[in-house]
C-alpha cells in the first residue's frame, strides 16, 4: 500500500498551493462534514424548535402559541411515564450491559480453541439490524406459542405462562431483556479492545508478586480500562435514551402505554396521530436531559483522562 | 425530469414483474406494451394486508389488470399492515410524496380533511347506483360540507365461538346478556377455554370491543353538544364490571395482542370465542383438513358467529369502516378518480366484494341483497353489519376530535389499565382528562 | 492463562462462555428453526403435547418461496446495500477527512469545531425526524434513496470522526515530517503516508457505519413511501405483518435472509475489527 511519493514534489501545482497552509487544509478537510451536518442536524434542530411552538398538525400550518404544548406534556400522564421509562430503560440496560460486556470480554480475551470464530457468532446479535431481530422476541414472547414458556414449563420453573408482554412490568422488563442482549456484545468486543492494549507484562509482573487475580483486575487491569469504558458507556447511554425500534416493535408503547419511551411516544402522537408539534415538542424534551447526562459524563472522562 | 424517470422506470418494471408473475401471457403483453404509452399515467394505491388474503390476490391478479386495461393506467398496488396506515399518511402528507389513494380505518379520513380532495362527485354517484348509502358510511366520510373520503367497505364485527365447547357446559344458544357471557366464560376459563380478547394498540379487535362495550352501559365519550361526559357512574360501572369479567373468563395475554393474536389462538384452540371480523372462520374454511377439534371433527363446522351481547343501556356493535383518500400532493387526481370510479362500478366491485366472502359488506345499502349471503349460514349476521354499529364519539359525531381519541386508543387504553390494577375512578378520571386535551 | 484443576477452568471459563452463547445466540436460532418450519407446526400452543421447539422432521421452503414470490424483497435487499454502501462512503471520507484534521492540523476554533462535531452525535434520529420530514420535502427527496443517503452519514460521521482522530493520534507526527522534507505536499503526505498507516482504523470505522445504516430503520420508515423503495427493515415491518394471520415464517425468513449480507461483512472483517478498535483506543 505504502506507495511512497519519493519523487520529490519541490513546488506543488497552484491548485495545491492553498492547501500547503495548515488553516485552509484543514478547512477544506472539514468543510462536506460541516455542510452535511448543518443541513440534516443543525437546521432541522432549529426547525423542531420552531415547530413546537406552533400547534401544526398535518395538513394543517400551525399558528404560535409559545409554550403551551410543553406545558401540555408536562401535565400529561403518559409523557410522565415515559420519562420514567426512559430512565429506568437506561439505567438498569446500561448497568447489565457494562457487567455482562466486561466478563464477556474478559472470557474472550483469554486463548482458547474456536476464538475467532467464537468472537465473529457473539457479534451477531450487534450487527443485525435491531427491527428484525427483535421480531424474534417478539415470537418468542407470544402469549400462545412461546418458546420461553416452554422451556422453563420443562425446567420446572413455571405452571402457567409467563405473560411477557401482556403485564406492565413484565412487559418492561422483555424490553430491557432484549436491549441487553443486543447492547452486551457491542461493551464486550470494545472492551476485549481495550483489554488487548494492556501490556501483558503488567500482569505477569504482578503474578510472579503473588497477586491473585481479583487483585490484579482491580489494580491493573480496571484502571487501564476506565477511559474505553466510559467511552463505550457514554455513547449506549446516547443510543439507549434515544431508542425506538426495540419498543415501537416489541409492544408499540403497550400494555395501555407502560412501556412508552421518549421517541415511541413522539413518534405515536406526531406520526401517528399527526400532531407534529406536539411530537416535536416531546422529542425536543429529550434534548436537555440528554445533554446534562452527557455533559456530566464528558467531564468525567476529561478527569479520568488527565488523571 | 431525470430525477423522476429513473423512480418511473422503477415503478413500471415493479409493476411489469408483479403483472407478469401473476397474469400470465396478459401481464407479458401488458407490460410489454408499456413502452409505447412512456407517459401513461400511475396511480399509487395504498391499503392493508387484507385479513382475507385471496382477495389481495385477486386484485393483484385480475382486477387492478383489468382496471389498466379499461383505463389506459397503471396501478401500483402495495399493502401494509392496517397499522402502519396512519404513519404512512402523515409522512406522505409531510413529505408531499406517496401514494395517490391511501385506504383508512373508521373516521380517520376527519384527520385528514384539509389535505385531501374532494370525492364527492364520485361517491354521489356510487350512492345512488347503489341505493343509497348506510349513515355510517357518511358519518365517516363526509365533513358536513363534502365527501372527504370514497367509501368502501364495512368489516362486520362479530364474536366467534365454539359452538360444541359452550354446549358442553350447557350453554346452546350465545348468551345474549353480558352476565350470561361472563358466566358461561367463566366456566369454559375454568376447563383452561377462556375467552380471548385483544387490548393491544391496534386497530380493529380493541376498539370495537371497548367501545360498544362502554355504550352498552351507558358510558358516553362526549354529549351531543360536544362536551365530554366520559367520567359518568355509567361509565364507571362498565369498568368495574370489565375487571372482574376479564379476570373471571379471559385470557391474561390479551393485552399484548393485536388483531392477529386472538385468530391464531383461536385456531390453535386455546380459547372459546373473540370479538372478530369473520377472517377466523374463513381462514379455517381456506384448509380445512388442518384444523382438527379435540374429538376429530373439523374446526370450520364447530364455529358460529353472534353479535356482542346486550348491557343495561341497550345492545350496540361498532364495525370497522374501511374508505380510500385521495391526498391533494397527488399528480394523478384525474386518473385516480377514474379508478375509483371504474373500482365502484357494480360489475367490477362485486368481484371483489364476493372475494371477501362476506368479511366485509359493502358501503351502500344493496350490498345487502347480494347472492353472496345465501352461500353460507355462518355468514349470516356480518349480513347486516352496515345497518347496525355506531361510530366513534357517539352520541356526538365522528369528527377529527372523536378521531384523535380513536387513533391514541384512550377508550381501549382506560379499561386496559383498569384490568391491570388502576381503580375504575381513576381509570375514569385519566380518560376524562385525556378527552379533555382534546375536546377543547 | 488459567491455573489450577480442570473443574476451575469449567467454572469459570467454559459454563460462563457456554452460556453466553446460548444467551446470546438463540434468537437466532429460532429465527432459522421459523423459517423452515411448516406452518402446521409453527402455531401448536406453548403447552401442547408436540411442541416441539427446537427441530423440525418436515422442513420447508414455503416461507421463504413466499418472500419471493409475494414480495419484492430482493429489491428491498438491493436498496438497503445500495444505500448503506453509499453512505457508508459519504462518510468514512468526511469522517476521515475531519479526523485528520481535528488530530494532526493546528488551526483556530480546532477544539471548538471538534466538540461541535461531537455534539451533533448527542442529536438523536429520533429528535430530527419530524422537521427533517419537512426538509426532506423541500429539498424534493422524499421517497428517494438520496433521502437517506443524505441523512445517514449525519449520525455516522461524528462517530467515524472520533475513531479516526484516536487512530490518527497514534499515529507518531515524525513520519509525516519525513515525507514534506523529501518535500510532498500536505496533501499528498496525507494521501500516501498517513492513510495507509491507517487502514485499519478505516476498515473498522467502515464496518461499523455499514452496520449502523442497514440497521437504520425510522428515517426510512418516515422518509420511504414505494415498496420499490424500502429497505429490508422497513419493508418486513410494513409488508410481512399480514393481516393473513400466519406471517410469522416468512417475517422470520425476511430476517434471516436481510441478517445474512452484515453477517458476511462481519466474519470476514471481525479481527480487523477488533484489531482497528484497539488502535484507536490506545490513542
Amino acid at each position: 500500500m505504502a506507495t511512497y511519493a519519493t519523487t520529490a514534489v519541490v513546488t506543488p501545482r497552484p491548485r495545491y498551493r492553498v492547501l500547503e497552509d495548515e488553516r485552509w487544509l484543514a478547512m477544506a478537510l472539514l468543510l462536506p462534514t460541516i455542510v452535511l451536518l448543518a443541513m440534516f442536524i443543525a437546521y432541522p434542530f432549529v426547525k423542531g424548535i420552531l415547530l413546537s411552538v406552533t400547534n401544526t398538525r398535518v395538513g394543517v400550518p400551525g399558528e404560535f402559541v409559545g409554550l403551551a404544548n410543553f406545558y401540555k406534556i408536562w401535565n400529561d400522564s403518559i409523557f410522565r411515564s415515559a420519562v420514567y421509562n426512559t430512565f429506568v430503560y437506561t439505567g438498569v440496560t446500561t448497568v447489565f450491559k457494562l457487567g455482562l460486556g466486561l466478563w464477556l470480554a474478559l472470557l474472550l480475551n483469554r486463548n482458547f480453541r474456536g476464538k475467532t470464530f467464537t468472537r465473529a457468532f457473539i457479534l451477531l446479535p450487534f450487527i443485525i439490524p435491531t427491527v428484525l431481530s427483535t421480531f424474534a422476541w417478539k415470537w418468542m414472547f407470544d402469549p400462545t406459542f412461546s418458546v420461553l414458556n416452554w422451556m422453563f414449563w420443562k425446567l420446572g420453573l413455571i405452571s402457567s405462562r409467563i405473560n411477557w408482554l401482556g403485564d406492565p412490568d413484565l412487559a418492561m422488563l422483555s424490553v430491557i431483556i432484549v436491549n441487553i442482549w443486543r447492547g452486551v456484545p457491542f461493551f464486550a468486543i470494545s472492551l476485549l479492545a481495550g483489554l488487548q492494549t494492556i501490556n501483558p507484562d503488567l500482569h505477569e509482573a504482578a503474578a510472579i508478586d503473588g497477586a491473585p487475580p481479583l487483585k490484579r483486575f482491580i489494580y491493573i487491569t480496571w484502571p487501564l480500562l476506565l477511559p474505553v469504558t466510559m467511552v463505550v458507556v457514554l455513547f449506549s447511554v446516547i443510543q439507549t435514551f434515544a431508542d425506538f425500534q426495540l419498543v415501537y416493535v416489541l409492544t408499540e408503547g403497550g400494555p395501555a402505554n407502560s412501556t412508552h419511551l421518549f421517541a415511541t411516544y413522539a413518534y405515536n402522537l406526531g406520526i401517528r396521530t399527526g400532531l407534529l408539534s406536539e411530537g416535536a415538542a416531546i422529542s425536543l424534551a429529550m434534548f436537555p436531559v440528554l445533554f446534562l447526562v452527557v455533559i456530566f459524563q464528558l467531564l468525567y472522562i476529561r478527569r479520568v483522562e488527565t488523571r | 425530469m431525470a430525477r423522476t424517470s429513473r423512480r418511473d422506470l422503477f415503478k413500471l418494471t415493479g409493476a411489469g414483474v408483479a403483472a407478469a408473475s401473476l397474469g400470465g401471457i396478459a401481464g407479458i403483453l401488458a407490460s410489454g406494451r408499456t413502452p409505447a404509452y412512456a407517459q401513461v399515467t400511475t396511480v399509487h394505491l395504498l391499503r392493508w394486508n387484507d385479513f382475507i388474503p385471496t382477495s389481495d390476490q385477486l386484485l393483484r391478479s385480475t382486477i387492478l389488470p383489468e382496471a389498466e386495461k379499461a383505463l389506459g393506467l397503471k396501478v401500483n398496488f402495495e399493502t401494509v399492515n392496517g397499522n402502519d396506515l396512519q404513519p404512512r399518511i402523515t409522512a406522505a402528507i409531510q413529505s408531499g410524496a406517496g401514494p395517490d389513494l391511501i385506504m383508512l380505518f373508521n373516521n380517520n379520513p376527519h384527520l385528514y380533511a384539509a389535505s385531501v380532495v374532494d370525492l364527492s362527485d364520485v361517491a354521489e354517484e356510487v350512492g345512488r347506483v347503489g341505493g343509497g348509502f348506510y349513515p355510517i358510511s357518511k358519518s365517516n366520510c363526509h365533513d358536513g360540507k363534502a365527501w372527504i373520503s370514497m367509501p368502501m367497505s364495512i368489516i362486520g364485527a362479530m364474536i366467534a365461538y365454539r359452538k360444541s365447547w359452550f354446549a358442553e357446559i350447557g350453554v346452546n344458544s350465545f348468551p345474549d346478556t353480558w352476565d350470561g357471557y361472563r358466566d358461561a366464560g367463566k366456566k369454559l376459563k375454568a376447563k383452561g377455554r377462556p375467552i380471548g380478547q385483544a387490548f393491544g394498540h391496534s386497530f380493529g379487535d380493541p376498539p370495537t370491543f371497548a367501545y360498544p362495550f362502554m355504550w352498552s352501559f351507558g358510558g358516553k365519550e362526549v354529549d351531543q353538544a360536544g362536551k365530554v361526559v366520559i367520567n359518568s357512574k355509567e361509565t364507571v360501572e362498565s369498568i368495574r364490571y370489565m375487571i372482574g369479567f376479564f379476570k373471571d373468563a379471559h385470557d391474561e395475554g390479551g393485552l399484548a395482542w393485536d388483531d392477529s393474536s386472538n385468530n391464531r389462538a383461536f385456531l390453535a384452540q386455546t380459547i372459546c370465542a373473540s370479538l372478530n371480523g369473520a377472517s377466523i372462520y374463513i381462514a379455517s374454511t381456506r384448509n380445512p383438513e388442518q384444523y382438527k377439534t379435540e374429538k376429530g371433527g373439523l374446526l370450520k363446522d364447530d364455529i358460529l358467529h353472534a353479535p356482542l351481547p346486550k348491557g343495561p343501556a341497550g345492545q350496540f356493535g361498532f364495525h370497522t369502516f374501511q374508505s380510500h383518500v385521495l391526498p391533494k400532493y397527488s399528480r394523478n387526481q384525474a386518473a385516480a378518480k377514474n379508478f375509483l370510479k371504474w373500482l365502484h362500478t357494480p360489475a367490477n366491485y362485486d368481484k371483489w366484494f364476493v372475494s371477501q366472502q362476506g368479511f366485509s359488506t359493502g358501503p351502500t345499502q344493496d350490498t345487502e341483497k347480494s347472492k353472496m349471503w345465501d352461500t353460507n349460514p355462518v355468514m349470516a349476521p356480518y349480513r347486516v353489519a352496515g345497518k347496525l354499529g355506531q361510530t366513534p364519539g357517539y352520541v356526538g359525531p365522528p369528527n377529527a376530535k372523536a378521531a384523535e381519541v380513536l387513533s391514541k386508543y384512550i377508550i381501549t387504553d382506560m379499561y386496559a389499565k383498569a384490568i391491570q390494577g388502576m381503580s375504575p375512578e381513576n381509570a375514569a378520571k385519566w380518560a376524562e382528562d385525556e378527552l379533555k386535551k382534546i375536546y377543547v | 492463562m488459567i491455573e489450577g484443576a480442570l473443574w476451575r477452568k469449567w467454572v469459570y471459563f467454559y459454563v460462563p462462555l457456554i452460556l453466553f452463547l446460548i444467551f446470546l445466540l438463540f434468537p437466532f436460532y429460532w429465527m432459522m428453526i421459523t423459517t423452515f418450519r411448516p406452518d402446521g407446526e409453527l402455531y401448536r400452543p406453548w403447552n401442547a403435547w408436540n411442541y416441539t421447539p427446537f427441530w423440525t422432521w418436515n422442513p420447508t421452503w414455503a416461507h421463504i418461496e413466499y418472500l419471493f414470490r409475494e414480495t419484492i424483497f430482493g429489491t428491498w435487499l438491493w436498496n438497503t446495500m445500495f444505500i448503506a454502501t453509499i453512505s457508508t462512503m459519504i462518510s468514512l471520507v468526511c469522517g476521515v477527512f475531519a479526523g485528520y484534521a481535528l488530530s494532526r492540523l493546528k488551526f483556530p476554533f480546532a477544539g471548538g469545531l471538534g466538540t461541535g462535531i461531537f455534539v451533533t452525535y448527542l442529536v438523536p434520529q429520533t429528535l430530527l425526524f419530524i422537521p427533517l420530514a419537512d426538509i426532506i420535502r423541500d429539498y424534493r427527496l422524499g421517497d428517494t434513496p438520496w433521502a437517506l443517503i443524505l441523512t445517514y452519514p449525519t449520525f455516522l460521521i461524528p462517530f467515524c470522526t472520533w475513531l479516526m482522530m484516536g487512530y490518527f493520534k497514534a499515529i507518531p507526527k515524525e513520519l509525516e515530517e519525513c515525507a514534506r522534507i523529501d518535500g510532498a505536499s500536505r496533501w499528498k503526505a496525507m494521501i500516501y503516508i498517513i492513510l495507509p498507516v491507517a487502514v485499519p482504523g478505516i476498515l473498522s470505522a467502515g464496518i461499523f457505519a455499514f452496520t449502523l445504516s442497514w440497521n437504520v430503520f425510522i428515517y426510512a420508515l418516515v422518509f420511504l413511501s414505494s415498496p420499490q423503495e424500502k429497505t429490508v427493515p422497513v419493508g418486513v415491518v410494513s409488508e410481512l405483518i399480514r393481516g393473513d394471520v400466519f406471517f410469522w415464517g416468512p417475517l422470520m425468513a425476511g430476517a434471516l435472509l436481510g441478517s445474512i449480507p452484515v453477517a458476511v461483512v462481519y466474519s470476514f472483517f471481525v479481527e480487523h475489527y477488533v484489531s482497528g478498535l484497539t488502535g484507536s483506543v490506545k490513542g
